[in-house]
């Protein structure tokens, strides 16, 4: 069989997080996931915290740690993890702006309205800037291109609405450009467009064609330009920076419908980062059954063809999420179960599943369901006790965020990914990788 | 009802009614090979889990009573390559491939199978007409105008990879050897701790021997004997192919014929990956065959690298390999990764000294069995396997290595680099050292 010092369940950012940090720390890591996770669905930014009435990220923190929530502990890993994460994009070439104390703003969305963030790619951060009062919107969509509609985006965005008081431009204007070859195309989605630009063969063709639509339409105002995130994969630093140069206005992308072309930029930089410092990356990998010997878990099981395969491992990291990214399970009978270990689940009954406002501003009450856990992570059983000593939950499983409400995802995964990975891999390698966070971090927030 | 059987009950749907768990996040559709390079496959999520839901409203088993040609959307599905990668990065566990595949068997029901199809569904019929007239097939599959004249009378494309015929087919050979030494009848055939059952398949028998000679030698060098008992095609073509009855004969001819070893405890062992995996998975999968006698031969079949890999495990892999000094570039085939069982021959190569075998980390070669034969699919199939053929062309390397014999014959065409079996770099890796030791004993013997 098979060993590994860690074995990590889920491909989602917290999962990625264990892994990487795992992984450069020395451990004999293996990432197994079920399919693609978040990343491949969610916008590439990075939501740290924004309840309601957060100024900033930090702020976020600090209001969300004052309530039951996982950042009541893991709030001094925060900065760290956070640093850490967009350093290691940044070194791949996939540059992260903002901090934790920049102003939380409302950018556009592909379907006009806006939403609340403060990091965000480089390539989204030029909608981030405070809107002067002679700035135009350019809105550029790709002719054929269904998931971002220019004129439809333009005319919402015109309306004063949808930027809750916020500033905003002074005239926006939708464009719709024409690129070479995608007339016939029926079936174009974001990844076409992104390899186009990573082929390069028609890059300067493109950038060109889209420079004029927008010179056209900015006709000689100063602004920026809204366009959708398809601006190549592997190859995006460099037709970003193409694009930039040549753009009459700065532009910004804005993410997408699934699939997320960003989203997908920061997966491929941290598999790459798994696998090159000798980590796995499995996918299609469906976990059948974890053994589990006094309390602690010594082998993963997966489903194979025919027979399970199974690897013997130290510790597991558990990254399956929440609700909806499958880590956990309502039942018919009103229970929500952790499907891999059946670990006990903070959750409220069956009958406030209903409420009489889904959109209310405090969240939904079944959002906070999930796994409580200690400090260093490990699950508490029913009884408030560790229930598996070498268990360390993290990511959208953990009990009492409202994610959605919250806009913590992101932030909760990196902190708790990079926090269990500090622990654990001191344990698989023997030496303490690093003691920074204890004494330095707690005074940055 | 435990976790587990909540669990069990909601994740193991068959293919048909897995559509439900479809969330339309469009994952599949970012990772599907043929959607990259063509308009005519409109991807998995609407020819899968989309299109199911019209098919399901007419949901009959195949081949049922009543079931004559129900609707489907379209027959755009007859575009899926049915590599897999859908199935493997669906975060919803929805089984797409599988799904379109059964799609297009319906597709093809109660209507005359192409006469193309049938044939390329005939692999051991051709095996063995091509092995008895080799010298006049060999030349003819080489000659450009039959090729063209091939090409219009059936629509295999005159530039689709087919290898030469063997002289002899390996089951020949084999018989005629074991006549010559006296075994096989009189003496005492080892027990399942000593000897193996080898699954040739179509093509170590009639195209590549060699990989069949390879196997048996690495085999014995462990310790282990080879049975070579009456078998036919695994069925796979026909399945592909959407003639699921004939396929059917085709696994019930090997139950019959391997049942009485695989309960005896020997392990059936194979040297190509797709035909395992058809035996491990898809006869009960895809062809709904339960019965005692199958299932027998589905659990005792191992892909030869996963079998030697579990060996090594065990420590009972005889680890005195040689010296190769050279790149390999590896590509793994699409087959393999459904098998769930990771990439055993990169770590089996890893055990060689010298030896710097690379994942090419490309998602499919395009050929998919024998869809990239076909002419109205050829140049799909080139444009999807393109990069892999770059990669590997550029890498300088004068050898690759894969475990799919179609996905082998598709490189080998594409990029003029000799293609090998893994085993076949095992046993030349043997062999330096047996030069090294003094102790060569010529191959077969």
């Amino acid at each position: 069989m098979p060993h590994a010092d860690v074995v990590v369940i889920g491909a989602g950012l917290s999962g990625l997080t264990a892994a990487t940090r795992l992984a450069e720390a020395g451990a004999v890591v293996t990432l197994v996931a079920k399919g693609h996770a978040r990343t491949h669905w969610g916008s590439g930014g990075l939501d740290i915290a924004a309840p309601h009435a957060a100024r900033t990220p930090a702020d976020g923190v600090a209001r969300l740690a004052a309530l039951d929530h996982p950042y009541s502990y893991l709030a001094p890993c925060v900065a760290p993890s956070v640093a850490w994460m967009m350093e290691r994009l940044a070194a791949a070439g996939l540059p992260y702006a903002g901090t934790l104390d920049t102003p939380i703003r409302r950018v556009p969305t592909a379907i006009g309205g806006t939403r609340r963030v403060a990091i965000v790619p480089q390539a989204q951060s030029a909608a981030l800037r405070p809107w002067g009062r002679d700035e135009v919107l350019v809105v550029a969509g790709i002719a054929g291109y269904k998931d971002f509609w220019p004129l439809a985006i333009a005319d919402s965005l015109a309306r004063e609405a949808v930027w809750h008081g916020a500033d905003r431009p002074a005239a926006v204007v939708g464009v719709s450009v024409e690129l070479r070859g995608l007339g016939d195309r029926h079936n174009l989605n974001a990844m076409h467009l992104a390899r186009r630009f990573d082929e390069g063969a028609l890059r300067a063709d493109d950038i060109a064609a889209i420079a004029r639509a927008v010179e056209r339409a900015a006709e000689g105002r100063p602004g920026r330009v809204a366009l959708p995130a398809v601006f190549g994969l592997a190859a995006h630093a460099e037709t970003w920076a193409a694009l930039r140069a040549q753009l009459p206005l700065e532009p910004f992308e804005v993410p997408l419908v699934p699939p997320s072309v960003p989203g997908i930029r920061l997966w491929r930089v941290l598999r790459d980062r798994i696998r090159a410092a000798g980590g796995r990356v499995q996918l299609g990998e469906f976990v059948h059954a974890v053994r589990v010997e006094d309390g602690r878990v010594t082998a993963v099981e997966m489903e194979a063809a025919t027979r399970t395969h199974a690897i013997r491992t130290e510790a597991l990291v558990l990254a399956t999420g929440g609700l909806s990214g499958g880590g956990l399970r309502a039942t018919d009978d009103g229970r929500i179960v952790e499907p891999v270990l059946g670990l006990h689940v903070e959750a409220v009954e069956q009958d406030a599943w209903l409420v009489r406002d889904g959109l209310d501003p405090a969240g939904h009450p079944v959002e906070a369901a999930g796994v409580r856990a200690d400090p260093d992570l490990r699950p508490l059983g029913a009884d408030h006790r560790v229930s598996h000593a070498n268990v360390h939950v993290v990511g959208g499983l953990l009990a009492d965020q409202r994610s959605i409400r919250e806009r913590c995802g992101d932030g909760v995964a990196i902190a708790s990914g990079w926090r269990a990975a500090r622990g654990l891999a001191s344990d698989a390698t023997r030496s303490p990788i690093d003691c920074e966070m204890a004494d330095s971090a707690r005074t940055e927030l | 009802m435990s976790i587990a059987d909540i669990v069990r009950e909601a994740t193991e749907l068959p293919v048909s009614r897995s559509a439900d768990e479809c969330l339309k996040c469009n994952v599949c559709n970012t990772v599907c090979p043929v959607l990259r390079v063509t308009d005519k496959f409109p991807g998995p999520k609407y020819s899968g889990p989309q299109g199911q839901r019209f098919r399901l409203a007419h949901l009959q088993p195949i081949g049922g009573p009543g079931s004559a040609n129900p609707p489907s959307p379209d027959a755009s599905v007859d575009y899926c390559s049915g590599c897999g990668w859908c199935t493997t990065a669906c975060p919803a566990g929805v089984k797409i491939a599988e799904m379109n595949n059964q799609a297009r068997a319906r597709l093809r029901e109660g209507t005359r199978p192409k006469l193309r199809d049938w044939g390329l569904g005939q692999t051991d019929l051709t095996g063995t007409l091509g092995v008895a007239f080799s010298p006049i097939a060999n030349v003819a599959m080489r000659n450009r105008p039959l090729r063209r004249a091939m090409e219009l009378a059936i629509g295999v494309h005159h530039k689709a990879p087919v290898p030469p015929f063997a002289k002899r087919t390996f089951h020949a050979t084999w018989k005629r050897r074991q006549a010559k030494a006296g075994t096989g009848s009189g003496k005492a055939q080892p027990g399942p701790d000593k000897a193996i059952v080898y699954f040739h398949g179509c093509s170590a028998n009639y195209y590549e021997p060699h990989v069949a000679e390879a196997a048996v030698w690495v085999l014995r060098r462990n310790g282990f004997e080879t049975i070579v008992p009456d078998q036919v095609c695994c069925g796979l073509p026909l399945i592909s192919n959407g003639l699921y009855e004939d396929a059917r004969a085709h696994a019930c001819k090997n139950a019959k014929s391997l049942a009485r070893y695989a309960k005896a405890g020997y392990r059936i062992i194979g040297t190509s990956t797709s035909c395992t995996h058809t035996i491990k998975a898809e006869y009960e999968e895809m062809l709904d065959m339960r019965d005692e006698d199958t299932r027998a031969i589905s659990a005792a079949t191992w892909d030869i690298m996963e079998f030697l890999l579990d060996l090594h495990e065990q420590g009972r892999l005889d680890t005195g390999f040689g010296r190769l000094d050279e790149d390999l570039p590896y590509h793994a085939p699409c087959q393999l990764r459904s098998h769930g069982i990771g990439l055993p021959a990169l770590d089996l190569f890893a055990l060689i000294p010298g030896l710097r075998a690379r994942d090419m980390d490309h998602d499919c070669c395009g050929i998919a069995g024998t869809y990239g034969l076909k002419r109205e699919k050829y140049d799909i199939a080139m444009a999807v396997g393109r990069p892999l053929f770059d990669k590997i062309t550029a890498s300088g390397a004068t050898v690759a290595a894969c475990d799919s014999e179609t996905c082998r014959w598709q490189i080998e065409a594409a990029t003029g680099v000799r293609t090998r079996h893994p085993i076949e770099i095992l046993a030349e890796s043997y062999r330096a050292m047996d030069r090294a030791r003094g102790t060569a004993e010529p191959p077969g013997a």
